[in-house]
């Protein structure tokens, strides 16, 4: 439960950070609200030469509109995710995946890029976040630039972020008026999730006029649902009429099997899960 | 002269050490018999029912399977006293958790496989279990007594009047949660039902028909209640129970297993049956602190004087055996006040019965009632330890007999000088990064009991003495105080002295309970001691022998006998995700002689680091619907670990209880753990200007206070 030795260092700026990162490339690490890092560390499966603290970093904290976007700034925690009228208002998925996770402990310390960054597939950040096509904000050495979701998560732990780079925010467009749902199926509360269903939908006199769904812990990295989002389209948001679309979520899937489930199993829940999402989603 | 005249010279580490850190102290489950077997318990899945049919054919197909025990083919024994241990008399369950049946087998893994395959059906009530805790439910009804020995009920002048007039009042609602005990050492037992004795055998009152290994507070009961559900006489039972690996409460009394175990023995004889509780199977069924919700109200005049103490308690209580903790019995004895009242309310559930937890009662009430007192002295803006000596009573309130002794205004004054208090007149000034700062005092008392005389006999052998009793060492160190007694009342060498407890092979001793130990069987040793030297002056001849017990001095009925104390805390809140952090406790005791300071501090020390853990963590849920704990193993029960536990010190009095017998010393296995809470509370509210009325004091709870209570008390930094 003791961490191996490291070196500590707390820029103040974004381009400090980046210098640290780039003088010492695999050997660092960036701590943000550490709720991940710090049990790793404790239980040394890694042991990095440096551990770069970002929390001190004014710059990207905070929570703004950016046009047809919310920004979530890397320093911003969960809580302050939770707490922001701009995500309530337009990111309704988002806050809901939220509370679901962890425990409020937690909440107040881990940061939602830090998630995204470490990209555990069980983390109930990626799959909203996924599903509400967001577009990631990353600097590094040659300024900055942006990757859409979709091309963010490259598998197990491991993201398009560079080594000598830094997810400095997370823009979501905004999806007022959406419905949304997030769906975590878990033992225990503050647990991962075994799976967990995103789903968002705009609902038009009772249709589906447009669905996104995300999925938590199918795979390797978040995945989309997308022949699932199209064969809402035009749907009643009922429950019978949205049963056949979700059911079959799971093709072409590639989840894990562990002490919690076996891949069948989790295969078959999905689709279970996805409709009771939907239709809630759905205001059903 | 010897050395221990002065309490440096009685310093000495624990006799038994060795032997536990190296592993050979053998603990009841460790006892090498020839060809055990196991036996693995099988629990009630339902709170009430009726049992109709139970499947046990797949079970006795396995290999190795040698009995399963059921209602239908377990022994007929005579009616147990303790209602929990009638079990598998009846086709019934009665609370979720009971046993039902048990599997015995020539290995654990084949007992627990069989026991997975043994089907039980029941017949569910019309009306489902009552499980959930209500204060506003029809059944709650007042109680007459506590205990059997406490008032229920108890009211002196006119508490309304005194609390509508007052120049001060607060008034708060309180709550503390279930607690289990959760001792390291497992509830465990070897039982043999000797085979082959003869016919003869069976008729002579000394000869052992049951011998148990057990983990048990004192031998004296479980040879009591197998000797009575057997039909054999005490001295036909031989229990033996040399070292426990923590108790706290939980072995005081024989829980189920206990008769299980010994019914499978009675079917088995000649084969040693062993058996070892698991976590989630001790927090069925072997006890717990009960929950309390609480209301106390308190008047103060203008100079801080109390006029009225005012304690409502509200406590399930289990419809096999209603146990209530004495909860209000501090607001009885702590502070002078010309009205007082207490009235106790009991809700009756089908849940598994609450039992001894340290400090029963003293535990959960003093939490109210020292959290009371600090929103008192902030209501009056006056010093916390000034307004406790201003509410000092000269002798008992609720007896009129004066103190045997009470310091508990030195606890106050000294403590706080040691410890440095120094509380903010406005919360939530100091800080340290997104950490507040605070510090928090409470007074702690216990009361000291009579539990009935104990037999000492010391015997002088291969030119040493023994002093042997059927007293228990659950961790606080007898083996080692009772020699060091003995030794100091035949004036010889510490190491000339051995002990030989926790067997019945020994005078009879009360259990080790109420903090009654070292004084009670302390007593009966400094008399044999005396007698010894009486008969056998101070050369004795080998072998000689003398006995005597526990005596009290005369007109001991006429005085109040209690121990005191005071906690000090500082805390630090983070304002960030809630938690608490305590950074130092420090303790002064009013314990009477102290008679090794090693153990005794030990003792404090570690009744504190349950307080602290109790403040910070401990909670059992009780599933509303099925009744049944839901967090039951140690991963979902927090217990304070290491990293949880700073800098924790004690200090005492130090001075000898007359009324206490020939040692002068107070119990100190309780005392330590009373008014940690409160003293932690106070603490953050020091630190942040939260009230906190509920154990425990988790991240949630501070974070819903803040919440509720608006902004954090100083600007947000990060």
């Amino acid at each position: 439960m003791i961490p191996p030795e490291f070196d500590y260092a707390a820029p103040g700026t974004v381009s400090e950070a980046l210098a640290l990162l780039a003088e010492h490339g695999d050997e660092a690490k960036v701590l943000a609200g550490g709720q991940s890092l710090l049990p790793v560390l404790r239980m040394r499966l890694n042991a990095p030469g440096i551990v770069i603290d970002i929390s001190r970093i004014e710059e990207i904290k905070g929570i703004t509109e950016s046009g047809d976007a919310v920004r979530i700034g890397a320093g911003a925690t969960y809580q302050d995710v939770l707490d922001s009228a701009l995500v309530s208002e337009h990111l309704g998925l988002l806050h809901k995946a939220l509370t679901e996770v962890a425990d409020a402990q937690i909440r107040h310390r881990g940061t939602v890029c830090g998630a995204l960054v470490h990209a555990d597939p069980a983390g109930d950040v990626g799959a909203p976040v996924l599903a509400l096509d967001a577009r990631m904000v990353i600097q590094g050495p040659d300024g900055e630039r942006t990757v859409d979701a979709s091309d963010f998560f490259v598998d197990l732990f491991e993201t398009a972020v560079g080594e000598d780079e830094l997810l400095t925010a997370v823009e979501i467009p905004k999806h007022t008026g959406w419905g949304a749902h997030y769906e975590k199926f878990v033992r225990v509360s503050h647990q991962w999730a075994i799976i967990g269903i995103a789903a968002a939908v705009r609902v038009e006199g009772g249709t589906i006029a447009e669905a996104k769904v995300g999925l938590t812990n199918m795979g390797s990295t978040p995945l989309r649902a997308t022949s699932v989002e199209q064969a809402l389209v035009g749907k009643e948001a009922t429950e019978d009429a949205v049963a056949e679309a979700c059911a079959q979520v799971g093709e072409g899937t590639d989840p894990p099997s562990d002490l919690n489930g076996q891949a069948d199993y989790r295969k078959h829940v999905a689709g279970v899960l996805t409709r009771r999402a939907v239709v809630a989603a759905a205001g059903g | 002269m010897s050395d221990a005249a002065t309490e440096q010279g009685r310093d000495r580490a624990r006799v038994d050490a060795p032997l536990k850190v190296s592993g050979l102290a053998p603990y009841a489950y460790e006892h090498e018999l020839e060809d055990p077997l196991f036996l693995v318990p099988v629990l009630s899945t339902v709170a009430t029912g009726a049992i109709t049919g139970i499947d046990a054919e797949a079970a006795r197909a396995v290999p190795g399977v040698a009995l399963v025990l059921t209602h239908e083919n377990a022994p007929r024994l005579a009616l147990p006293t303790i209602p929990t241990l009638a079990v598998l008399r009846k086709p019934r369950v009665r609370y979720r958790g009971e046993i039902v049946a048990a599997v015995v087998a020539d290995s654990l893994e084949t007992a627990r496989y069989a026991a997975s395959l043994v089907r039980v059906d029941y017949a569910a009530p019309p009306s489902g279990p009552d499980v959930r805790l209500d204060p506003e439910d029809p059944g709650v009804r007042p109680l007459r007594r506590v205990m059997g020995v406490y008032p229920g009920q108890h009211t002196v002048g006119d508490v309304d009047g005194e609390l509508a007039g007052a120049a001060y009042r607060v008034e708060g609602h309180y709550a503390t949660p279930v607690n289990h005990h959760n001792p390291i050492e497992p509830h465990s037992m070897v039982a043999l039902w000797h085979a082959d004795l003869g016919p003869l055998a069976t008729v002579q009152p000394r000869s052992t028909r049951l011998t148990v290994w057990d983990s048990n507070q004192g031998v004296v009961a479980p040879q009591g209640v197998l000797a009575g559900a057997f039909g054999l006489l005490p001295t036909q039972v031989e229990v033996i129970s040399p070292y426990v690996g923590g108790s706290f409460g939980t072995k005081g009394m024989p829980h189920p297993h206990v008769m299980v175990t010994a019914m499978a023995a009675r079917k088995l004889p000649g084969r040693a049956v062993k058996v070892a509780l698991t976590r989630p199977q001790m927090f069925a069924g072997t006890g717990y602190r009960p929950e309390t919700r609480q209301r106390v109200a308190l008047a103060a005049d203008e100079q801080g004087r109390l006029r009225a103490v005012d304690h409502e308690v509200f406590a399930p209580v289990s419809r096999v055996i209603p146990w209530v903790d004495p909860t209000a019995g501090p607001s009885l004895s702590m502070y002078a006040s010309p009205t007082r009242r207490v009235s106790y309310r009991a809700q009756h559930l089908d849940i598994g019965p609450g039992t001894f937890m340290r400090a029963p009662g003293e535990y959960t009430g003093m939490f109210a009632l020292e959290t009371a007192m600090d929103e008192l002295a902030r209501e009056m803006g006056m010093d916390p330890v000034e307004l406790r000596l201003r509410n000092e009573p000269e002798a008992d309130p609720e007896s009129g007999r004066p103190w045997s002794s009470r310091h508990v205004a030195t606890c106050l004054t000294e403590g706080a000088r040691i410890f440095g208090l120094e509380q903010q007149q406005q919360p939530g000034g100091r800080r340290e990064g997104e950490w507040l700062l605070g510090m928090g005092v409470a007074s702690a008392s216990f009361p000291q009991m009579g539990m009935g005389p104990s037999l000492a006999r010391i015997t002088f052998t291969g030119g040493r003495y023994v002093v042997s009793m059927q007293a228990s060492d659950i961790g606080t160190g007898a083996w080692t105080v009772l020699a060091q007694i003995a030794a100091q009342a035949l004036d010889v060498p510490q190491d000339q002295v051995e002990a030989r407890i926790g067997t019945t092979d020994a005078p009879y001793a009360i259990i080790a309970g109420g903090s009654t130990g070292t004084f009670g069987w302390g007593s009966a040793v400094v008399e044999a001691a005396q007698a010894f030297r009486a008969e056998h002056g101070s050369d004795p001849a080998e072998g000689a022998t003398t006995r005597a017990r526990t005596r009290m001095p005369q007109g001991v009925r006429g005085v109040r006998r209690m121990a005191f104390g005071a906690h000090f805390a500082e805390v630090a809140v983070s304002e960030v995700s809630g938690e608490v952090r305590v950074r130092r406790l420090y303790g002064h005791f009013d314990g009477g002689r102290i008679m090794n300071p090693r153990t005794a501090r030990s003792q404090l020390v570690g009744g504190m680091t349950m307080g602290l853990s109790g403040a910070l963590f401990e909670e059992s849920y009780r599933d509303p619907r099925f009744g049944h704990v839901v967090n039951a193993d140690l991963a979902g029960y927090h217990v304070a670990a290491h990293a949880d536990v700073v800098d924790i010190e004690v200090g005492w009095v130090g001075e000898p209880d007359p009324w206490m017998g020939a040692t002068g010393a107070k119990g100190i296995g309780e005392v330590g753990i009373v008014g940690v809470p409160a003293a932690i509370g106070n603490a953050i509210f020091d630190a942040t200007g939260l009230r906190l009325r509920e154990l425990p004091f988790t991240p949630v709870k501070v974070l819903e206070a803040w919440e509720s209570s608006g902004p954090a008390p100083a600007a947000t930094v990060r």
